[in-house]
């Protein structure tokens, strides 16, 4: 039992540990050039603990310690199927990035801020993955909010263009549309926390009803009956609250844009692995739990299931459209992430009306979206990678790049025509199986709910697929020629992106060994899957052939300013907060000010004072004003009482 | 025990004998010494109570409480003096070369002013009778209206009375309440174990009293002037410790007699979640630092007196909510002194942006202090979990009084879970605001060393109780109070 604590000990803490260091020694130059070593060092012991928890360790094996036991509150552990995946991802991909980073951030103004709030990006993410105790997984939880504030607004001087998003100075009516990092960090707090709170009032929630914080042991049937309709709506909408803002869906997908203010790095860890995928992760996660197939009879689950299934969809679809009109390179990017956070949404919600296991409890469902999850998280992290390197080589955030220097920056075009090709789902690369898992799960919506997700997941594919081919033609085919050609060096950053888009070739492998992914294979030899598949090839070629269609360029601006959802982002909601702290300051707080401290309060006692002191004149003639005046109120007072009687 | 409650008492005469440096290290230890000491007594179990002596009713028994309530607010007392203690060595020399008056001979005055200041907090909280616990509330207030007075800035001698003056009427109304208490029949004593009842005009004095203490809105115009232009060491005092102690005067009594919370539970908890917000609101518009915070403290202290409605939990979250805003307060009225010494009396936040590039050190402390305040990866998670949990369990379960059902209830939890928004929210806004942007100057200034560590120590031990085993011994402790805990009388 003690060599397991000390497997998840290492786990969780030699990330930390192993960024202290370099924190502390923030004011030597020396030592935080030679210290970030030891924080990927760190990490790499994480991958090895991941690694050793994936091969040794029993399945759906819990590991219980004490924390505050008398309320439930413990640490609890769990190796199911999710987390033995989602634990090695998580790992292997921030280590690659962490190789990669020690290049990409050489020489940057705070090292010591980096590394440590890298490191415990991952370990939180380490927590939330393998932890089963609700308690726990919300430590994990805002572990990552407040890492990722730290790493998004990590160029905190907003001194530097190419950290910014969007066109300084750029505006659209009232709107300024371009973001400085430490805007980009406080929006993405901001946000998350709108979700975090509501979530944790769930937990609560569920911690009264059942008594208990352990995904895998509370009774989800016996909660939901409990509490009713009403109560199961509201309180899976809170919950989901925390999932959608994390992941970025529709409405809350502006802070993942102005998160492309961070290193690339940054970015390449939060849309792969930590922080968005953790929405989808913990749907699944709570899905794959709730058994949502099974609960038909719970009055109020469906809709909140359906809720979840067109959110989803709709930010699918959202997400590839507004990427469709961009050129920043990593805001593109961004966009299709949150687009296919979309997808592995509407795929877990999809699983409340899938009744195929494909194995004694696996979801069809709910294991299409996490390996969607798990090929995304590769390829878009590649993808990330790249357009960092691309950024320091052309010194610019937006897309520029020939077939000539696509030739000079080899390694960086191969991987993106890897990622690229494997991600969007065209016969037979990776994503292509799992994805014709999708069409078949969306297929089964059919009978229940109608065409539409499946209408929205082919839309939403074509569109995915041509905004990536854009992104590989821009930057290394029919780009404009970069002004600056910085191509030396990076030999670590290369050695990042080509370690982390070979492990799609690992997954392609493993989905046609495991036995639980056959269904995927099987699938993917269905005619309608292979039609769909053939449509997306054909979309990502003639994108790759015309990436820029001027004729639509109206309509390429709306979708690049993300269909004015910055409106409600950067106009309605602060300038309503303002105005209202302007009627609560200049108002409230001024008027109460006045009142009590300095004019009304103090003015009465004044008039009170002096007029108690005018009494003091000497004068003989006042006092007997004064007595006299009070004999006449006593003759009065007898005088009416006296008639009473 | 009873003599590591002593020490500081008399290290308070002997301090100002010493030099600024030595009387410094002296006041601190004579908090730590306390401070391990309790932890110790959580850790291992201490008697429970000590007896001093007996008066004639009504006054009754006078004896010091040593439950897990008395022990997790005296816990924060002493970290928090013990570190601003040390904060404020070269706070308080700059700060009299300001005033431009010889810094020693001052050092001895104001050394024993903090430290009686301070003793005075920790013998509040352990107080077994409400007569020497309001005994105590007075020297709290006049050592720090003389601090204030004497040390502070702007119009300080106004300042000083209005402090004084609200502060009194709060004291004289609490008392009242406490002479009611004590006239009572039922009661005939003032020993807190000896009260079986407290009446509703009771109560109304005493709630009335505190609130201005604590404060909510309307009284609360008193505190933004106190803690703005106070001497920083005795804001990072004041708001912190001070003015939560309404929040455990009002615990206590609510755990000998919950009925005048219940009877008029939704009035109080609905003024209590607007004031928050109130607050919360206020502070975008403010311009000095200090204001700032001070606002922020409004807005948490709504939090407790939100925590005072919501039944054993709700109750569990207050005393939680306690140590995480003194915690993150004292850190942030620390940094903002270490502001105000560094860079020439900055409050002015038109005035900043960027400095973290000047003073990180300072600049990271306050991330941990905002982090306190919303709760997040520190003691103050818990607090807001049991706050939530208080709210569930009063008006979810079908067996509450107060059962609402979740459509009824939807108004309250979302007001209560904005109210947790607004912390977040202003907290990084300010952090932006401060010492993000563009920076005016990137030269790193050197900076005493004493102007960040003990805001780190604070931090760090912030931290570790929510964590094993720190939180596990306190949560169970004061899980395990008979009538706070689980199945206890408050309904």
């Amino acid at each position: 039992m003690i060599d397991d604590w000390i497997i998840f000990l290492l786990l969780f803490l030699a990330p930390v540990v192993s960024s202290i260091p370099i924190a502390l020694a923030y004011k030597s130059k020396g030592w935080t050039e030679k210290l970030p070593y030891l924080s990927v060092f760190g990490i790499f012991v994480s991958v090895l603990m991941s690694l050793y928890i994936f091969f040794v360790f029993p399945e759906n094996q819990q590991y219980a310690y004490d924390w505050i036991p008398d309320l439930g509150i413990n640490i609890v552990l769990i190796t199911d199927y999710l987390s033995r995946y989602m634990g090695v991802i998580t790992a292997v991909i921030a280590f690659f990035i962490a190789i990669y980073g020690l290049d990409y951030m050489r020489g940057d103004y705070r090292p010591s801020w980096y590394w440590f709030f890298f490191n415990l990006f991952t370990a939180s993410m380490l927590l939330v993955v393998y932890s089963d105790n609700l308690f726990l997984l919300f430590v994990g939880w805002e572990g990552l909010g407040a890492a990722s504030w730290g790493l998004i607004g990590h160029w905190f001087r907003d001194d530097d263009e190419i950290a910014y998003v969007g066109v300084p100075k750029r505006k659209v009516g009232p709107l300024e549309l371009s973001w400085p990092p430490s805007f980009g960090g406080w929006r993405a707090i901001s946000t998350i926390r709108f979700g975090d709170v509501p979530m944790f009032f769930a937990i609560a929630a569920i911690w009264v009803f059942t008594g208990n914080l352990n995904i895998s042991e509370i009774n989800w049937e016996s909660l939901f009956l409990n509490i009713g309709a009403a109560g199961t709506v509201i309180l899976l909408t809170l919950f989901l609250m925390g999932l959608l803002t994390k992941s970025a869906q529709v409405p809350f997908s502006e802070w993942l844009m102005t998160a492309m203010t961070g290193p690339t790095t940054v970015s390449a860890l939060l849309h792969s692995a930590t922080m968005v995928a953790a929405g989808a992760f913990v749907f699944i996660k709570i899905s794959w739990y709730i058994k949502p197939w099974e609960l038909h009879h719970v009055p109020g689950l469906n809709y909140v299931y359906l809720f979840a299934l067109f959110i989803g969809l709709i930010s699918g679809l959202y997400g590839a459209l507004a990427a469709s009109g961009m050129l920043e390179r990593k805001v593109l990017l961004a966009a299709s992430t949150m687009s296919s956070l979309g997808l592995m949404f509407g795929a877990a919600a999809a699983s409340y009306w899938i009744h195929e296991e494909v194995m004694p409890g696996i979801n069809l469902a709910l294991l299409v979206a996490f390996w969607y999850m798990a090929v995304h998280a590769f390829a878009k992290a590649s993808l990330f990678l790249v357009s960092g390197h691309l950024i320091h080589a052309t010194h610019t955030r937006f897309s520029v790049g020939a077939l000539e220097f696509g030739k000079r920056m080899k390694p960086a075009f191969i991987t993106t025509i890897i990622a690229t090709t494997f991600l969007i789902g065209m016969p037979p690369l990776t994503a292509y199986w799992v994805k014709s898992g999708m069409d078949e799960v969306m297929e089964h919506l059919i009978h229940p709910i109608g065409f539409l997700p499946l209408i929205l997941l082919i839309l939403t594919s074509l569109v995915y697929a041509a905004i990536l081919a854009k992104f590989l033609s821009l930057n290394f085919i029919k780009g404009e020629k970069p002004h600056h050609e910085h191509l030396e060096g990076g030999g670590l950053m290369k050695l990042g992106y080509g370690l982390m888009v070979s492990m799609l070739f690992v997954l392609i492998y493993l989905i046609f060994t495991r036995t639980e992914t056959a269904g995927f294979v099987h699938a993917g030899f269905m005619p309608t899957s292979f039609a769909v598949g053939m449509s997306i090839l054909v979309a990502y070629l003639i994108a790759i052939y015309k990436p820029r269609m001027t004729s639509f360029a109206k309509l390429g601006t709306f979708f690049n300013d993300r269909m004015y959802l910055p409106f409600v982002n950067d106009y309605i909601f602060p300038k309503t907060g303002f105005f209202v702290s302007h009627l609560v300051q200049d108002y409230g707080n001024r008027g109460i000010d006045g009142f009590f401290n300095t004019k009304v309060m103090p003015g009465l006692f004044e008039r009170i004072s002096k007029g108690i002191r005018t009494i003091q004149t000497g004068y003989l003639k006042t006092y007997v004003q004064i007595v006299l005046g009070l004999v006449m109120i006593f003759l009065i007072i007898a005088a009416i009482g006296g008639m009473r009687i | 025990m009873l003599y590591f409650l002593l020490l500081p008492l008399i290290v308070a005469f002997i301090a100002p004998l010493l030099r600024p440096k030595g009387a410094t290290y002296l006041s601190s230890a004579a908090f730590l010494i306390p401070f391990f000491s309790i932890l110790y007594c959580i850790f291992k179990g201490c008697p429970s109570e000590i007896h001093l002596m007996n008066f004639s009713p009504p006054i009754g028994e006078i004896y010091l409480n040593f439950d897990f309530i008395s022990n997790a607010f005296g816990l924060t007392i002493c970290i928090v003096s013990a570190m601003v203690a040390l904060f404020a060595l070269p706070y308080m020399k700059h700060r009299f070369e300001e005033m431009e008056c010889d810094a020693e001979s001052e050092f001895r005055k104001y050394i024993f002013l903090y430290d009686l200041y301070a003793v005075s907090m920790l013998w509040l909280v352990y107080s077994g009778n409400l007569i020497l616990l309001y005994v105590f509330l007075e020297i709290t207030l006049i050592t720090a209206f003389l601090l204030i007075y004497r040390y502070g800035y702007g119009n300080r001698k106004w300042v000083g009375l209005l402090y004084l003056i609200w502060c009194a009427v709060a004291g004289v109304l609490t008392l009242a309440g406490f002479i009611i208490i004590a006239f009572d029949p039922l009661n005939n004593t003032l020993a807190l174990k000896g009260i079986t009842t407290v009446g509703m005009l009771a109560w109304a004095f005493i709630l009335v009293g505190m609130l201005i203490e604590l404060p909510v809105l309307g009284p609360h115009i008193w505190l933004p002037w106190a803690h703005a232009e106070a001497p920083t060491p005795v804001s990072a005092l004041l708001s912190p410790l001070t003015v939560g102690l309404a929040g455990y005067v009002l615990l206590r009594i609510a755990l000998i007699d919950y009925s005048f919370i219940t009877t008029y539970r939704m009035p109080i908890l609905g003024y209590a979640i607007f004031s928050s917000i109130y607050a919360g609101f206020s502070v975008f518009k403010q311009t000095d630092f200090k204001r700032l915070l001070a606002y922020s403290t409004v807005s948490q202290m709504g939090y407790v007196l939100v925590a005072l409605c919501l039944g054993p939990f709700g109750l569990i979250g207050l005393v939680i909510q306690y140590m995480s805003h003194a915690f993150g307060k004292s850190i942030l009225f620390s940094s903002a002194g270490g502001i105000i010494a560094v860079h020439h009396g900055l409050r002015d936040l038109n005035k900043m942006g960027g400095l973290h590039d000047s003073i990180p050190a300072i600049s990271n402390a306050a991330v941990v202090g905002f982090l306190n305040l919303g709760g997040i990866l520190t003691i103050g998670m818990l607090g807001e979990f049991f706050i939530l949990r208080g709210v569930v369990d009063t008006f979810l379960r079908p067996e509450s009084p107060a059962f609402l059902g979740w459509t009824g209830s939807l108004p309250i939890f979302l007001a209560v879970i904005f109210m947790f928004i607004l912390s977040v929210w202003y907290g990084f806004w300010t952090i932006r605001k401060v010492f993000y942007g563009k920076p005016k100057d990137t030269k790193r200034l050197e900076i005493s060393r004493y102007f960040y560590v003990p805001l780190f120590i604070i931090g760090i031990f912030s931290v570790l109780l929510l964590f094993p085993p720190l939180s596990t011994v306190l949560i169970q402790g004061l899980n395990s109070i008979p009538s706070l805990g689980l199945g206890g009388v408050v309904p």
